[in-house]
């Protein structure tokens, strides 16, 4: 039962991690930034690529893949969501503009790397495992809960106490506003990309090496996921974000251990939206509904 | 900026346009490896419908790769009397609709001989009657689950051979030999909702039944799981002799690292989804054991000319895939010639019936009465990157 | 004409899906033009494929009568989820019709008579050509016309603000959820001709991407008119078939024609000839009333 908790504890952990930039730039621009999953791929690759082409090692490999991926996120933005932005497009256009990036993105990758997943050499990325009885701990995967929870410490303290963030939580509010108030809305809003996009990345680096494997399509199966755990914790908090993830990650795991297994994944989907129609705007949400 | 836009778009939609003229009146744009200048006799086309993008897209080059080099042997051995072979590979991308125009171009414009694939059996669920009602020979080539060839759900399906070892046959080949070797008591099954898992199940299931063995219980995940330590968990708490995977390669590379770490000296059995040549850089890949089609240690002289032969071509090793679509062109061209007629459909469906112990990498090949690939299974494990005989 | 006949005939099935396509878009163009965002309408195309194809295999339902049942089972359903769903907007919106479509998916994975994940194989192809462009058309036309009636205009007031409409005396409940469960209607069915056309349906035919797809179709085509659906389904169902002579970078260019588009036209492939005059009115300040 303990493995169990501790499984779930995991798992809510890698939806924490990628659910957080994800979240981040919902509540920032109200975008639903399709190519997220693809920013997580990209990440895991870059790292790949640092380590079997260049030969850096696994730490320089995986801050490597944080910078690559946030600067990825900047040229994302420039590409697929300022133009649209400049013609006050629908928000659903973004949503369009993300996914053709996404084709883009893993075509690319497949043409490089081909379909198949593939696995780190031999002893690249080290493995740390204690056994305490029965139960088996390991050190990636230690590292990723307690990651998991400094960034959302990290993030939140940024978004609540910081220059950087005054701006930010101005532009979500009313970017106009924000505009006529001295904010420099271009740079605010570049800074939000980076940061969700490295993260994006530092995730997929960091699954990547738990399960010492990756390939063009990781970050889709995230995706749903993603949208249920912002839902639950709340549209916009962040924090509401990785409570939501860890919420939906321990409901999975009681689900499979409780409930005929072929329905766990109704769970999922009947939580969520339960919590839609009960509570919109989630545990942690203050804003009632959004704008269309 | 509003002219440079004007300007984009117009060049947007008159690329559209010659794209879709071009689309339409140019002659076959397939993958032609026959040299056209001086043969006495038109070519005989094949067509190949294979995934070379979509969710599936990881089997290829491999698929393509093994039929090119078929083709490429057989011509420069003069071709089927005289005549010269010429592949079409179209990509059926992962999708059923596309694997059916793909077909329906081979047949209505390219007008081939005959065809090879498509990847998928859901694809092949779609793209097979339309090959069956047009009367035009198919050979599956990896195609391994229930209702492909003898009886099958839209009638009946005597156009269809298959070359890929069904699962009806290598699943209880597998659990026959590692319930003998490991005396296997009780199992737990992990597995997929797709349709390749859910066919395996069902087989897995039977098979496990028919020796003898417990299945303690089937625990399910979905395509949109990442994380399989929960499932093994579970599996674990049954205490079973063995873990059976019913999955494709990746979540099975999942699989076999939880049970490494919670379940020390337990093995998985795992059926045709564990013929990966991506699975065997897993550092857990020696718990394995899984029923192929394909020995890459068979010394067959057919066998080892075609890996030679493959290696020095493409600069790679070949996997599972390759051997079954290389095989499948050699099975074809074989017909051909002995058809008398390669135009002539219903001799070419007569002469593929008749095949009899043809040297292919898969061993001597034979059809059954139901169409269906004769040939052994090879019962393997994994062991310094390399498929090995279980023992 | 030869040739014409062979390309018929070698197209047959993909210009079949390209009018299914169109009929997708439609259903999913309703809700938007109300307002509504949903991603619902894969799951009730789901629905109407399920519905008409068991019907025929088990008690060899006459094929319209089939069809009609499986549309009508999808309005069905629509109509509890809608009233349920009625007090949500955006982005809400859409991810609680997604988590309805993955719940559709999970009891399809999980009965047996739908065949779990095998699905239903050998469905006799029944759907012609014919039958999906007739309904096409009817669709579009009665859709055009609703589109200039008082329903239509009330349906854009909604779109452009909920509570103005409400305080016009617009009965906002029933206008949201008839376009809700029209749209149903439409998708379910072009599910079952979609069923009776490929020999066979599993699950992963109505996921998560069917239903960005179909909003690709209908956001890309553009909302301003019913044209605009019909124009995204075909342009961008027959891109993939367009595009087979670039090969292994088929999806690479069809993801730049995407960007592009929606980055130059982002109201859609119809605005395109509105789009000097927009540059026109934007230049002098007044983009808002164009």
């Amino acid at each position: 039962m303990l493995e169990q908790l501790y499984n779930a504890l995991f798992v809510g952990s890698v939806y924490a991690l990628f659910a957080l930039g994800f979240a981040l730039v919902f509540s920032v621009l109200d975008i639903l930034n399709l190519a997220h999953p693809t920013t997580f791929m990209l990440g895991a690759f870059a790292a790949y690529f640092a380590m079997t082409a260049v030969g850096l090692p696994w730490y320089v490999a995986g801050v490597l893949a944080f910078f690559v991926c946030g600067a990825f996120g900047i040229a994302l933005d420039r590409i697929a969501f300022a133009p649209l932005r400049r013609r006050s497009a629908p928000g659903l256009s973004a949503m369009i503009s993300s996914l053709a990036v996404t084709l883009i993105v893993v075509r690319l990758i497949e043409l490089r790397y081909g379909g198949d997943f593939i696995t780190f050499p031999a002893g690249a990325v080290p493995s740390l495992v204690l056994r305490i009885g029965d139960a088996v701990l390991e050190g990636i995967r230690l590292g990723i809960v307690v990651l998991s929870i400094v960034l959302m410490l990290g993030l939140t303290y940024v978004v609540r106490r910081t220059q950087l963030g005054r701006d930010l939580r101005a532009l979500a509010e009313n970017p106009r506003a924000a505009r006529i108030l001295g904010v420099d809305v271009d740079r605010a809003i570049s800074a939000t990309f980076f940061v969700s996009s490295a993260l994006g990345g530092l995730a997929g680096v960091l699954l990547a090496f738990a399960y010492n494997t990756l390939d063009s399509r990781m970050g889709l199966p995230l995706e749903l996921r993603a949208f249920t755990v912002m839902v639950v914790g709340g549209m916009g908090s962040l924090p509401g974000a990785v409570i939501g993830a860890y919420i939906l990650g321990l409901g999975e795991v009681a689900s499979l251990v409780y409930l005929p297994t072929e329905l766990r994944d109704a769970f999922a989907f009947g939580l969520l939206f339960l919590v839609l129609i009960v509570r919109p705007t989630g545990l942690l949400g203050h804003r009632a509904a959004d704008r269309v | 900026m509003a002219r440079l836009k004007t300007a984009f778009a117009s060049t947007f939609i008159c690329a559209l346009l010659v794209a879709a003229c071009g689309g339409t009146t140019t002659p076959p744009t397939g993958t032609g490896v026959a040299a056209t200048s001086g043969a006495p006799k038109a070519d005989i086309k094949i067509g190949l419908a294979t995934s070379k993008s979509g969710a599936a897209n990881f089997y290829n080059p491999q698929q393509s790769n093994g039929a090119l080099l078929a083709v490429e042997q057989i011509n420069n051995a003069g071709g089927i009397n005289g005549a010269k072979l010429q592949l079409i590979i179209e990509d059926d991308g992962s999708a059923r609709d596309q694997g059916i125009t793909a077909f329906r171009k081979f047949i209505e414009q390219d007008k081939v001989a005959a065809i090879l694939g498509p990847t998928l059996s859901a694809v092949a669920a779609g793209a097979h009657p339309v090959a069956q009602q047009s009367g035009v020979p198919v050979i599956a080539i990896s195609n391994t689950g229930l209702g492909i060839v003898g009886k099958c759900d839209y009638g009946p399906c005597d156009w269809i051979f298959r070359a890929s070892l069904g699962e009806q046959t290598a699943v209880p080949e597998t659990v026959k030999a590692a319930t003998s070797k490991l005396g296997l008591k009780k199992v737990v099954i992990i597995y997929g909702d797709g349709k390749f898992e859910l066919d395996d199940l069902t087989i897995f299931k039977d098979a496990f039944k028919a020796n003898g063995v417990t299945v303690a219980k089937e625990i399910a995940y979905t395509a949109k799981d990442v994380d399989f330590a929960p499932f093994v968990t579970q599996a674990k708490a049954e205490g079973p002799d063995a873990i059976v995977a019913s999955s494709l390669a990746g979540p099975a590379g999942k699989i076999l690292d939880e049970v490494a770490k919670q379940m020390p000296g337990k093995r998985v059995i795992g059926g045709n989804g564990l013929n990966s040549a991506a699975l065997l850089s897993n550092a857990n890949a020696g718990l394995m054991i899984v029923g192929t089609a394909w020995s890459r240690a068979s010394t067959d002289k057919a066998n080892t000319d075609f890996i030679s032969a493959y290696k020095a071509k493409f600069n790679t090793e070949p996997d599972q895939f390759a051997a079954q679509s290389h095989t499948a062109m050699l099975v074809l061209a074989d017909a051909l010639k002995r058809s008398g007629n390669p135009t002539d459909k219903a001799a070419v469906k007569k002469a593929l019936e008749a095949t009899k112990d043809l040297p292919t990498p898969l061993g001597a090949f034979s059809f059954t009465a139901d169409h269906d690939v004769k040939q052994p299974t090879f019962v393997m494990t994994a062991k310094d990157g390399q498929f090995t005989p279980f023992q | 004409m030869e040739t014409l006949l062979e390309f018929f005939r070698t197209y047959a099935t993909a210009i079949a899906v390209i009018g299914i396509s169109a009929l997708l878009a439609l259903s999913v163009w309703l809700t938007l033009y109300a307002g509504q965002l949903t991603l619902g309408n894969a799951a009730f195309m789901g629905v109407g494929a399920y519905v008409s194809a068991l019907l025929g295999r088990h008690l060899d339902t006459p094929f319209p009568l089939a069809l009609l049942s499986g549309a009508l089972a999808a309005a069905v359903i629509a109509v509890p989820l809608g009233v349920t769903v009625f007090r949500l907007r955006g982005v809400y919106l859409a991810i609680a019709t997604l988590a309805f479509g993955e719940i559709v998916r999970v009891i399809l994975l999980a009965t047996p008579i739908t065949g779990k994940g095998q699905g239903l194989n050998g469905i006799p192809p029944k759907t012609e050509l014919w039958h999906i462009y007739l309904s096409l058309a009817v669709v579009a036309y009665v859709l055009w016309r609703v589109q200039g009636s008082t329903v239509g205009r009330a349906w854009a007031a909604l779109r452009e603000d909920e509570l103005a409409s409400a305080s016009q005396g617009i009965d906002v409940r029933r206008f949201k959820l008839a376009s809700f469960v029209i749209g149903a209607l439409i998708a379910g069915w072009a599910g079952g001709l979609s069923a009776h056309l490929t020999f066979s349906i599993d699950p992963s035919d109505f996921g998560f991407s069917k239903a960005v797809q179909i909003l690709v179709f209908a956001v890309v085509g553009g909302i301003p008119n019913v044209l605009g659906p019909i124009v995204g389904a075909v342009v961008f169902t027959a891109l993939p078939e367009i595009l087979r002579p670039l090969k292994d970078y088929r999806d690479i260019f069809q993801g730049l024609i995407l960007l592009g588009v929606i980055v130059f036209l982002p109201r859609g492939l119809v605005t395109f000839l509105d789009v000097r005059r927009t540059r026109k009115l934007e230049r002098i300040g007044a983009a808002d009333v164009a």
